[in-house]
């Protein structure tokens, strides 16, 4: 017989499935349970996904860097809570944002500005490999300074003891009924909603904002009525790295952290932006939390739980080469 | 050529629309033979539109393109290209990072892929010679001015052989010496047994060089005839003359 | 007879060829840098292969490595499960990544540039984690083992005649079986990037509604291209990996996948041979400046790593060796493409192959300047003139 991938098996034996929707482990407070979790992981998603649907919606670019953005800014806060024992770790957050925005401003600068000026030939091409080589870059910087080992920030916080029947905390745990959600990613989504309540809040309220969405919607028209273009691609590029940045401050207590942990979060936010479509800042908020979740059940419901961390990434990625192939505006996309 | 020997390009009510935007609204002709037809009409009136569903880069929304008896507006561009309808576009698009030759080349192993380089390479730098930009066959594409890349765009449509020609302004933006050269080309084509649609701005040179014209305004067809008596229709006065802020007539 | 410079290029391509022969002897059958000339091959087919789909047709895919992979465990699944021989594997592997290439290839149409790129990431990565997640299948995350090729023994005996240090060591067979592949790799693509396809593939990559409005078949060249890269991948990936004896699925990761980009930027992505020159030489620039140890411990107090609590093992320190080596690497990679958008070697290649210009874009621009004068212009004007009694008369 020929020997067929069991994945295949299991998408033919889909009564697997149902077994075990029957069975004892999945019943509806599991699904809640993994719906919860997926939002709550989907922020962040949604918080990195902003940040390469502004460098995309202004540059007109992909960075394929960003997830070594992520990546950094996860280090950053390591490496400050590791060497100072009792540093405010919101305050780490902070300084790994900054860390990144400049990182990413100069690089803007350096080697993207030659092309917002027309200094390079074929700059599709050029945006693409540059970015890359960036991400190559950074990668194995982080690498060196690192090294390959597993890292983990220490727990910063602790959840005060709240009984109120129905929410219950442990010190690290909450519980919403008999569902325990992990602190340590409720503490990241709440961290990643006030970022994100802060840029839409810059994007849609400030003289700056207003002047980023100007250069994303016409180039010219906005260097007619005084706005630097070149000035707000530094900008929008700092602050999609400081995004990602964010993203992984807050995630590095959760996760553990190697230099190349930003490959999967670039993949995720690529899916997300694509999803959402390309360029809308609405989408990808959305597609964000959608991701989040789609990755919480596939995982959860899962037929073979061995299997099931392995795909979780696989997930995401099948929604995005449909998308890509099917609708390749996505769900809130201007134009391609 | 096609068999019998004969041109015939046969636009059947075609509509097409951009979302609410109405650019063709039911455009109709038939073009048999060799005749050099210019089409014209005002900004937007749907020139570029027409050209593209002809070649194939658009599909019409409604109607038929039918070219020497065969249905081509739900074909492939290049299957169209092959058989028989070549076209320049508005703004030039050489191939920048091949040589001239190269660029001629490319349509030409299209049409004849198991001909000799050499022999190929003889016919593109006749055709060079001739639009006079043979001694430019070793530069790179983007080191031509404006005017060689019309030129370039123009000798290497010849080596497609196609029975029909759509010209897209082949005029604009070109050196006065450099349209003349654009004017020899042109009678060598008919010279040929060519088909020509000529679309240009350029009113005293389509006046002067088509036999027939066709008037578009607002994606209709508003005028079909000889020059002579299109110039004198009041329809056709009134789109150019009615705005005196539109293009100048002679 | 009148010197031109395209006998260098000739000049030169014999040296390497003698090189690429004489390798192992050159460095005293040493098997370990028998084995770096190996691998150095093995890239540049790689490299030379990514090239010919982005530099030729510009379709930058990221899967590349993906197909090396595809094919590579389609052979060794082939071997294990089906008792196909090695050398029935390899075309059977090299046939199945055709086919995988060929629906790729079709998917990736409507895509455009950097669409194209994040999908091939999703295709790549998708593989990759399903091939570490099917254990029973593939191997999983410590892969699949491939039996090496074991040649005829008529064969074997021609060779121990050519070369009489054939069984000098393990690494031997290997080296000149990846040498007669990269050679017949590069060939073929070579021919074929000088055929009519050559041409076609520039063309859509230069201007597809062009390239279509002249009657290029742009799907069929796009395909076509993909094809041909992929099963090259595979081809060498499936050798290459016979005399490694393992494939893991990290092989096919994104940071491999990287480094051959590098590797074919560096060279030159729009020439074949100045990228698989490129990745040679990539390569072995690496392995020697492994070779020097990089004084860990003095860059360490120079970043203030040791005052920020990271103490040193040997371990991780050789690694990080290892990084520092890649992190200048990756500025180099920077680098080329922000000032030598064209890779550092292909230039060279390009102005040693190029036959001069008529006329020099000096010269060009001072005829376009007495354009009034020139008279030729205006002959043929006339000509037509005579020609055809509408000619105006301006």
């Amino acid at each position: 017989m020929w020997p067929l991938p069991d994945v295949l098996l299991h998408a033919m034996h889909f009564h697997m499935w149902l077994d075990a929707l029957f069975k004892f482990q999945i019943t509806g407070t599991y699904i809640v349970r993994l719906i919860l979790e997926g939002l709550l992981i989907g922020v962040i998603y949604a918080l990195m996904a902003l940040g390469l649907t502004l460098i995309f919606s202004v540059l007109n670019i992909v960075s394929f860097a960003h997830g070594e953005f992520y990546m950094i800014g996860g280090y950053v806060v390591y490496a400050i809570l590791h060497h100072y024992k009792g540093f405010p770790g919101l305050l780490a957050i902070v300084v790994a944002a900054l860390v990144t925005f400049v990182i990413g401003a100069v690089f803007e600068r350096l080697f993207l500005q030659p092309m917002a000026k027309g200094q390079v030939e074929r700059p599709s091409e050029y945006a693409i490999l540059i970015t890359f080589g960036l991400s190559f870059f950074l990668q194995f910087v982080m690498l060196g300074i690192m090294g390959p080992f597993p890292k983990k920030a220490p727990r910063f916080w602790s959840f005060p003891k709240i009984d109120l029947g129905f929410i219950r905390t442990t010190k690290t745990t909450l519980f919403l009924g008999n569902i325990p959600l992990s602190g340590g990613r409720i503490f990241a989504a709440i961290i990643a909603l006030l970022a994100l309540a802060a840029v839409l809040w810059f994007m849609y309220r400030t003289w700056t904002g207003w002047a980023l969405q100007a250069v994303s919607q016409d180039r010219n028209a906005a260097a007619v009525v005084g706005i630097n273009p070149l000035n707000m691609n530094t900008l929008a590029f700092g602050m999609g790295a400081m995004l990602a940045g964010l993203a992984g401050a807050v995630l590095v207590t959760v996760f553990s952290w190697v230099p190349w942990v930003g490959v999967p979060a670039s993949a995720k936010s690529f899916v997300i932006i694509v999803l959402g479509g390309m360029g809308s800042i609405p989408g990808s908020l959305v597609g964000g939390l959608i991701l989040g979740v789609v990755e919480s059940l596939g995982t959860g419901l899962f037929p073979d739980p061995a299997r099931a961390q392995a795909y979780r990434d696989v997930f995401g990625l099948v929604i995005f080469a449909l998308v890509l192939w099917l609708k390749p505006t996505g769900l809130f996309g201007r134009k391609l | 050529m096609s068999q019998n020997g004969t041109i015939r390009l046969e636009v059947r009510n075609v509509v097409k629309n951009f979302g609410g935007l109405q650019a063709l609204a039911g455009v109709s002709f038939t073009i048999e033979g060799p005749q050099l037809v210019g089409l014209i009409g005002p900004n937007g009136a749907g020139k570029t539109t027409l050209t593209n569903i002809i070649t194939g880069l658009l599909k019409p929304t409604k109607g038929e393109v039918w070219f020497n008896g065969r249905r081509i507006d739900p074909l492939r561009p290049y299957h169209i290209a092959r058989l028989g309808i070549g076209r320049t576009f508005q703004v030039t698009r050489a191939f920048r990072r091949m040589t001239v030759l190269e660029n001629m080349l490319a349509p030409g192993l299209v049409k004849h892929p198991y001909m000799s380089r050499k022999e190929l390479e003889k016919k593109a730098l006749e055709i060079m010679k001739f639009l006079t930009i043979d001694h430019l066959r070793y530069e790179m594409g983007s080191n031509l001015s404006g005017g060689q890349q019309k030129l370039l765009e123009l000798a290497r449509l010849l080596m497609l052989e196609p029975d029909l020609i759509i010209l897209d302004e082949p005029f604009a933006g070109v050196h006065p010496k450099l349209q003349r050269t654009i004017y020899g080309y042109i009678q060598r084509v008919r010279g040929e047994g060519k088909a020509i649609i000529l679309i240009s701005h350029d009113m005293e040179s389509i006046f002067t060089l088509s036999e027939r014209l066709i008037v578009l305004n607002f994606g209709e067809v508003i005028a079909d005839g000889p020059p002579e008596v299109v110039k004198e229709d009041p329809q056709v006065i009134e789109a150019y003359l009615g705005r005196d802020d539109e293009e100048d007539l002679i | 007879m009148k010197f031109r410079r395209i006998y260098i290029l000739w000049a030169l391509t014999a040296l390497f060829l003698v090189g690429l022969i004489f390798y192992p002897r050159l460095v005293n059958l040493q098997p370990y840098w028998v084995l770096v000339g190996m691998t150095a091959l093995f890239y540049a087919i790689l490299a030379s292969s990514w090239s010919l789909l982005a530099g030729y047709t510009g379709q930058f895919s990221f899967a590349h490595m993906a197909f090396m992979g595809l094919g590579t465990y389609a052979a060794g699944i082939l071997i294990r499960d089906m008792g196909f021989a090695p050398w029935q594997a390899t075309i059977g592997g090299v046939l199945i990544t055709g086919v995988v290439g060929l629906i790729i290839g079709y998917l990736c149409l409507r895509l455009r540039a950097v669409y194209l790129a994040l999908f091939t990431i999703a295709f790549a990565e998708i593989f990759r984690l399903v091939v570490k997640a099917e254990v029973k299948f593939t191997g999983g995350p410590n892969g699949l083992e491939l039996p090496t090729y074991t040649f005829p023994g008529w064969l074997q005996n021609l060779l121990r005649t050519i070369v009489p240090f054939w069984d000098a060591n393990v690494y031997i067979p290997a080296y000149y079986t990846m040498a007669f592949l990269f050679v017949a790799a590069l060939l073929f693509m070579f021919l074929l990037v000088r055929s009519r396809f050559g041409i076609f593939f520039r063309a859509v990559r230069e201007d597809e509604e062009a390239a279509a409005a002249l009657g290029v078949h742009v799907v069929n060249t796009r395909v076509l291209a993909f094809v041909v890269s992929s099963m090259i991948a595979g081809f060498a990936g499936i050798v290459f990996h016979h005399f490694i004896g393992l494939i893991v699925p990290d092989q096919m990761q994104i940071g491999r996948m990287s480094l051959i980009i590098a590797m074919a930027v560096i060279g030159g992505s729009q020439n074949l041979i100045g990228a698989a020159l490129g990745a040679i030489f990539i390569h072995f620039s690496l392995e020697w400046l492994q070779q020097i140890p990089l004084p860990t411990a003095v860059l360490q107090h120079l970043l203030f790593l040791n005052d920020w609590g990271f103490s040193v093992d040997l371990h991780a320190g050789v690694l990080r060796t290892n990084a520092w080596r890649m992190v200048g690497f990756g500025l180099l990679l920077m680098l080329t493409l922000r000032f030598w958008q064209n890779g550092l070697i292909s230039p060279i290649i390009d102005w040693l192959a190029r036959r001069e210009a008529v006329e020099s874009v000096a010269q060009r621009f001072q005829a376009e300047r007495d354009m009034d004068a020139v008279d030729d212009v205006q002959a043929i004007g006339s000509q037509a003139e005579a020609g055809n009694p509408q000619e105006p008369t301006s």
